[in-house]
């Protein structure tokens, strides 16, 4: 097993890019967990002495990255920001992975008409535009993070479960699995002992892969203005909100939270690229 | 198999997916916790008016006897009347159809266009700085947020230099003949070249910000796959028989190197369908994008299920399309 993963990383680390966004994406998650810890100011704080004022460039100390109309710290916002982001993107993993597992592994193992249904139904789900289909889920569900979570996470879902239920069929007429069934075992033993464990890999290449694009998702949402919350600091919204501004050339509004999802999604797609590589090397050997 | 049969059978296929999307659009109105009447109105109307409501939007009758109301109405056409506008929800999805389509076009053009152009000039100079740029262009392409994309490319183009204007389809002033209600094409076919001018620079920022994820895509498969069929012994062989190096690139080897760019494509339909909905947003555009993300803003909940039924039915139907186009090009797809 160790072996196995030291042969990951050394061809990981080959890939020059992949590292560069490995360790911007570490930064990321650094900040997302002491970002509030070190934010100069309130981010929902509202000053209407403070409104529109630039920032380093204009040799603003106070507010670094300046303030948007309503006075706020772009600065301490983005920081903010980075955490919501972040949260959500992993919490839409985790709900996807749960939910995912769950469903592909009953209907890979159990065939018949329960797979039948189930995969009737990921059909469905998966005849909508994606984006569509989050946005009408969380227009349905109301305005709030966790709403929002789950309204990214179920565009994800449907091709997760087949994913597992694909490697499922494969696993399920493997020697040991025949051996454990030979042997007694009972079917929750067979599948967490030997199903599961021998699925994981593409499952967990495909969650990796999917980081960036919820954390894209997410900003989605938040700009359209759909299940997430406009004053919040979340990066979309941010830009939603200094949108109207532009054209009063008010461009640091936006330029900021739209450079941060850019380097988050950038970074952690790189980042999957290159697990995904390294991880197919090492399948191929 | 004969084509028409595979069409046909395809087509069978669809029918269960239509009625589950179908099912679960309908159902939607009623997930939304509290009551829905409440959430859409509040209470803005009186007890009569709400009760009329309430009968008109059949709340009145059992669940299964809504929906199948609604589908066999829907079937016909008829998707209900908008809360707030008073309109047939299908007139306001009709009126605003043709700018979705006519940006979505554009845009699939310019993708394609020159996603095949860089991809094949970045496998003839691979390994040079052409290959490098056009590997970076991609790789960033994918990433950006399209939404952003199209701010940055407002504060550059319209407010920094005033070159393009800021939003909407045509300047005030400015009447284009309606006959498709493709701006660009009516205006040529009417012969107002300087409103044709006038549209295509409405159109140019929101088609070029729509097409960047969908043109760094097939930038990469282009080069991929080209580089691939380079190297093949048919190549060797046209290069060993003096053919100029332009004839070998773009008559010999592009041909079978677009076999899975064709592929691509037909993928990306979707993506610029989910994608107008930011791009409209962003340059105020006045499509079936913003129709919904204004109908949800006021919970005009006919008109959210109305277009959520229609661009689906829509998806589902493109990708019937592009399957037949497969099946067209590459016979052994309809004996899967």
């Amino acid at each position: 097993m160790h072996s196995e993963l030291k042969q990951v990383i050394i061809v990981y680390k080959k890939n020059k890019l992949a590292v560069v966004a490995f360790f911007i994406a570490v930064i990321l998650m650094i900040l997302a967990i002491i970002g509030p810890y070190i934010s100069p100011h309130d981010p929902l704080e509202i000053s209407h002495t403070n409104r529109f004022e630039e920032g380093f460039w204009d040799g603003n100390t106070e507010h670094i990255l300046g303030t948007d109309n309503l006075g706020r710290d772009i600065f301490s916002r983005i920081l903010h920001g980075t955490r919501i982001s972040l949260s959500v993107g992993y919490a839409v993993i985790a709900i996807t992975a749960v939910v995912g597992l769950f469903i592909g592994l009953i209907s890979g193992y159990f065939g018949g008409v329960v797979d039948i249904v189930i995969m009737r139904f990921i059909d469905i789900l998966l005849a909508f535009p994606p984006l569509l289909l989050a946005l009408v889920i969380a227009a349905t569900l109301g305005t709030g993070l966790d709403r929002a979570m789950l309204a990214i996470a179920i565009i994800y879902i449907p091709s997760l479960a087949r994913i597992v239920r694909g490697s499922v069929l494969t696993v399920k007429e493997m020697p040991y699995v025949e051996a454990s069934i030979a042997m007694g075992g009972g079917k929750l033993w067979i599948i967490m002992g030997h199903v599961l464990p021998n699925v994981l890999t593409p499952v967990i290449v495909y969650l990796t892969l999917l980081l960036g694009d919820a954390i894209l998702y997410t900003a989605a949402l938040g700009f359209l203005g759909v299940g997430i919350d406009p004053s919040s600091p979340e990066w979309g919204a941010m830009l939603s909100g200094g949108k109207d501004y532009m054209i009063l050339g008010k461009w640091w509004i936006t330029l900021f939270p739209g450079i941060m999802i850019f380097l988050a999604v950038l970074s952690f797609n790189l980042f999957g690229d290159g697990l995904r590589e390294a991880v197919d090397s090492k399948l191929r050997l | 198999m004969a084509l028409y049969k595979y069409f046909i059978k395809r087509l069978a296929l669809t029918i269960p997916t239509l009625l589950g999307v179908s099912i679960i659009v309908f159902l939607l109105i009623h997930m939304i916790p509290g009551d829905p009447i409440d959430i859409m109105v509040g209470d803005r109307i009186s007890a009569e008016a709400r009760l009329a409501l309430e009968e008109r939007l059949g709340f009145d009758q059992p669940l299964h006897v809504q929906y199948w109301q609604w589908f066999t109405n829907a079937l016909q056409g008829d998707l209900g009347i908008s809360i707030r506008s008073n309109q047939p929800v299908i007139q306001e999805i009709l009126n605003r159809l043709p700018a979705t389509i006519e940006l979505t076009l554009v845009a699939l053009f310019i993708a394609v266009l020159f996603g095949i152009i860089f991809g094949v000039s970045a496998a003839r100079h691979r390994n040079t700085i052409i290959d490098q740029s056009m590997i970076g262009f991609s790789l960033l392409g994918v990433s950006i947020p399209i939404f952003w994309l199209g701010m940055m490319l407002i504060m550059l183009f319209s407010v920094l230099l005033g070159w393009l204007p800021v939003s909407g389809r045509l300047s005030m002033g400015t009447a284009i003949p309606s006959i498709t209600g493709l701006y660009l094409f009516d205006a040529l076919i009417t012969g107002h070249f300087e409103a044709f001018i006038d549209a295509l620079k409405h159109l140019l920022m929101p088609a070029f910000s729509l097409a960047t994820v969908s043109l760094a895509l097939i930038v990469r498969v282009t080069r991929s796959s080209m580089l691939d069929v380079l190297s093949e012994d048919y190549i060797r062989t046209a290069r060993a028989k003096g053919l100029r190096e332009g004839k070998v690139v773009y008559v010999h080897a592009l041909k079978n190197a677009l076999i899975p760019v064709v592929t691509v494509i037909g993928l990306q339909l979707a993506k610029l369908m989910g994608g107008a909905i930011l791009t409209e947003t962003v340059f105020s555009w006045p499509g079936i994008g913003r129709l919904l993300i204004n109908a949800i803003g006021f919970r005009d909940y006919p008109v959210v299920q109305g277009v959520v039924l229609f661009v689906a039915f829509a998806f589902i139907f493109i990708n019937i399309i592009v399957d037949l186009l497969y099946a067209y090009l590459d016979p052994r797809i309809r004996y899967e």
